[in-house]
């Protein structure tokens, strides 16, 4: 009931908070370009809204698999979400998200009244019998009516004095309460001499979680059940029941750590997304601009449509129409199948493909587009020789900048985890084992990260935004390509296509690395991989036994001779060029103790094998002259020195 | 921190990462799969078969665990090694003794290593398939002399009538460990934690430390 009530008010500030944004940000546009334009040279800037709308999470799946993960932990998410935010942005603004994360716990409203509101909601109960027996009175009562009067004030003034009474007493105590445990806290940390600012965060830290304990019972229970039965499902248990009490100061700091990466990560994706359309101004130089300058400059389509703090609405709506265009002249012969099934997310896919459009401009006229956009590429083009120079320049230095903030980001992220983690062991020192420790981790990476992994990797998205490119490269070369192309022996998939009544060879495992993309928590994503890795050598022991009837299955057992082809091409088949990012961002999260198991081995050879189809676009595709070479065929001569070199050299 | 010291070693599990280098045909696969696989403990091979595997052993009354990261052979592959021999303590190098080429391949591989990975890393060269002498292709005294000139120790093996693998393994542990030794003695006590953990070089039973996960990055 208060809940429901709760959330409605929520909805409604929320509203009004957008509202207000898309009005100052409308009321502030005309001034924008001025502004910008004497501050730094701004060819680039418009060029990078273009550029990175791949990376504020677009690419396919990218915002189904968000949503799945989002939505067990945090349901408050998604009814925003579908209340609209969803389709301008996939990211909310800084401060939803921080009202989501108290929303999302259960017993964050449940609260103790002060004495001094208990008395005040007596008085006006009091005040309300008072106005009911004022009513009934007659006319002529008049001293009856002053007596009451008195008599109510007589009575608000007693409570009010009882509860100021109470309340000091109270606070006295609670006071004398944090003394005592303050010096409990140092006691605890008794053996350093001179404190640190850290030492002395941690005796605060130390000192809130014995208040808490104060009043609260949980802990002391369960610390009980734990030194009677010291099991490992019984601390998983205890960390997750920690993490859904919302008071409790380990969950008060994972809000806080949460919010202020998430603060700094917002304006590093969102910017990924096209915002404002402010292009009329600056001299058309891309085929993107050219097109859209007439209708851009329509204020009316603005309005309501700001939700979420961006208001991109005019220029993406503009140009999805007209790059959708593009992109299906462009597409009819390479890669028609992904875009056109993507229909309801196509804005940030068309901005993506129209970026790689662009790009393929610069080298190959497409074939398929002479209809519209030759001549005013050709146009823009001519134009464009000398300030691209620039933007590549400029688009440097904002990648260097965003690599910094990157690492800054992922070292805050390391930093925050490992406080969260002592927090959690000087709460419960029952919990500082080996093993123990190892699960109390895991339980609180999955709660951190499960919030901000979709603004993280596309932050890591953005930073490698030209591996993920030229991986899709080689996808459309590639996406037909066979096992036996990527060179897999015979053996190690069936020969027969019948065989497999319909699928493809080692469809298992690249179902199971799709899925990669709906955790959200680092360590899941690494057991994924790992079970994938386990899918093709269970689907090469299978295929192999099918071909091999006679002899004796346990001849060979597959090496990375045989892996990391198997996997380059399961990696294809996958479709997904945010694995890239994905990984690259497992990298930076993995735990020292998995780096050289089977979980580093795995996570290696995705890597490499990643890598090694990106290779595949610059090698393969070099000598093309616009058209597309026959995938075999270029494959087959890329693909196959091992069959000749061994014997050749 | 400062107990992880010289003094406190015997209750110390070492981890070792080794990549195994070498040639499509040369046969390293069967070479770690004879190592991995005997008759007291076949749960050594993983689900992974065997592109990855461990061995625990115990050396001298250390335990040791190793894991073994097999790497593609092909030359297409090639640009790929490097991040698989980042951080590894020990590489072998197979190369095939009737194959000239192969061991060819192997001299170009120890100079990437050596080139990424400095004197850190124990290098083995292993001349397989001496069941095959009467083709040999590679001389026993080039080959010894090219890994006497690198630093590597060279050995003979033979997968099929399983020879010398044992041996090989032993011997890259004890260097191994020495080397673990050295980098501990030259780091002096407690100073750099952060490069040795990172590394992977060891981990210390039971012994609670403040910062785990990503504590390196904590420092820079």
């Amino acid at each position: 009931m208060v809940a429901v009530e709760i959330e409605r008010m929520l909805r409604l500030a929320e509203q009004c908070l957008d509202r207000a944004k898309s009005f100052i940000e409308k009321s502030s546009e005309p001034l924008d370009p001025t502004t910008s334009t004497s501050a730094s040279p701004d060819p680039s800037v418009q060029h990078q809204t273009t550029v990175c709308a791949p990376a504020a999470g677009s690419a396919d799946g990218f915002v189904d698999a968000r949503n799945k993960g989002t939505s067990p932990t945090k349901p408050g998410h998604r009814r925003v979400l579908s209340d609209g935010a969803r389709e301008l942005s996939p990211f909310l603004p800084p401060e939803v998200f921080q009202r989501l994360q108290t929303v999302a716990s259960p017993d964050a409203c449940r609260k103790e009244l002060t004495p001094i509101e208990e008395a005040s909601r007596l008085n006006q109960k009091l005040k309300a019998n008072y106005e009911a027996r004022l009513a009934r009175l007659r006319p002529g009562q008049a001293y009856q009516k002053t007596s009451l009067t008195l008599s109510l004030q007589r009575q608000m003034m007693e409570n009010l004095i009882i509860a100021k009474a109470r309340q000091d007493a109270l606070q006295r105590k609670m006071e004398e309460r944090r003394l005592r445990l303050q010096e409990e806290a140092n006691r605890r940390f008794a053996a350093s001499g001179a404190m640190t600012a850290e030492e002395q965060e941690q005796r605060l830290l130390y000192t809130n979680v014995l208040e808490y304990e104060q009043d609260h019972d949980w802990p002391k229970q369960w610390k009980a059940k734990l030194k009677q039965n010291p099991d490992e499902s019984l601390v998983s248990d205890l960390v997750s029941y920690l993490l859904s009490r919302s008071d409790h100061p380990v969950v008060k700091m994972l809000r806080k750590h949460q919010y202020r990466i998430y603060n700094r990560l917002y304006p590093l994706v969102i910017k990924g997304a096209p915002q404002s359309p402010a292009l009329p101004l600056r001299p058309s130089r891309s085929v993107h601009s050219l097109l859209h300058t007439e209708s851009n400059w329509n204020p009316g389509r603005t309005a309501g449509r700001g939700v979420g703090g961006q208001s991109f609405s005019i220029d993406s709506s503009a140009s999805s129409t007209h790059s959708h265009d593009l992109i299906n002249n462009y597409s009819e012969d390479s890669e028609g199948e992904e875009l056109h099934t993507q229909v309801t997310v196509y804005r940030e896919n068309s901005f993506e493909d129209l970026e790689q459009f662009l790009f393929q401009l610069d080298w190959v006229p497409p074939v398929g587009a002479t209809e519209e956009p030759a001549s005013d590429s050709e146009l823009s083009r001519d134009r464009s020789i000398q300030p691209e120079q620039d933007e590549g320049y400029i688009q440097g230095l904002e990648m260097r900048a965003l690599k910094e903030h990157l690492k800054d980001i992922v070292k805050d992220i390391h930093i925050a985890i490992d406080q969260l983690l002592s927090l959690c062991l000087l709460s419960f020192e029952c919990l500082n084992t080996a093993i123990f420790k190892d699960l109390c981790l895991a339980s609180i990476e999955e709660a951190f990260f499960a919030p901000l992994w979709s603004a993280l990797v596309a932050l890591f998205r953005r930073v490698h935004r030209e591996q993920e490119q030229a991986f899709v490269k080689s996808l459309r070369l590639y996406c037909n390509a066979t096992p036996r192309d990527f060179g897999v022996p015979p053996k190690l998939f069936p020969q027969d296509p019948g065989a497999l009544q319909g699928s493809y060879p080692y469809e298992s495992a690249a179902q199971e690395l799709k899925l990669i993309l709906q955790d959200s928590c680092p360590q899941r994503k690494l057991e994924c991989i790992v079970r994938t890795l386990r899918l093709i050598c269970v689907c090469a022991e299978d295929y192999r036994c099918l071909q091999e009837v006679d002899s004796t299955p346990k001849t060979a057992a597959i090496g990375a001779d045989d892996l990391l082809p198997i996997l380059s091409f399961v990696a294809v088949r996958c479709q997904c060029p945010q694995l890239v990012s994905e990984c690259a961002a497992l990298e930076e999260f993995i735990h020292e103790g998995y780096l050289i198991g089977e979980e580093g081995y795995c996570l290696t050879s995705l890597q490499s094998a990643l890598a090694f189809v990106e290779s595949l676009c610059t090698a393969g595709g070099r000598g093309r002259g616009g058209g597309h070479l026959p995938v075999e065929n270029s494959l087959e001569k890329d693909l196959h020195p091992l069959n000749s070199s061994s014997s050749s050299m | 921190m400062s107990s992880a010291g010289a003094a406190g070693t015997s209750n110390r599990t070492y981890s070792f990462k080794v990549v195994l280098l070498g040639e499509g045909c040369v046969g390293k696969t069967s070479l770690v799969l004879r190592y991995c696989e005997n008759k007291f403990n076949d749960k050594h091979i993983t689900t992974l078969q065997a592109s990855f595997l461990t061995k625990k052993l115990n050396i001298t009354g250390k335990r040791v665990n190793l894991a073994i990261w097999d790497t593609a052979g092909q030359e297409r592959f090639h640009a790929l090694g490097p991040i698989y021999y980042r951080d590894s303590n020990g590489a072998v190098l197979v190369y095939d003794v009737t194959d000239e080429d192969s061991f060819q391949k192997v001299k170009n591989w120890v100079k990437e290593l050596r080139k990424m990975l400095g004197n850190d890393i124990c290098l083995c060269i292993v001349g397989n398939k001496i069941d095959l002498d009467k083709d040999r292709h590679v001389s026993v005294e080039d080959a010894e002399s090219y890994a006497e000139s690198v630093g590597a120790k060279h050995y003979h093996t033979s997968a099929k009538l399983n020879k010398g693998i044992e041996e090989l393994f032993l011997d890259l542990c004890k260097r191994m460990m020495e080397t673990a030794h050295a980098e501990e003695r030259a780091k002096g006590n407690g100073a750099s934690q952060s490069a040795a953990t990172r590394r992977g070089v060891q981990i210390v039973d039971d012994e609670p430390q403040a910062t785990p996960a990503g504590g390196c990055c904590s420092s820079g």
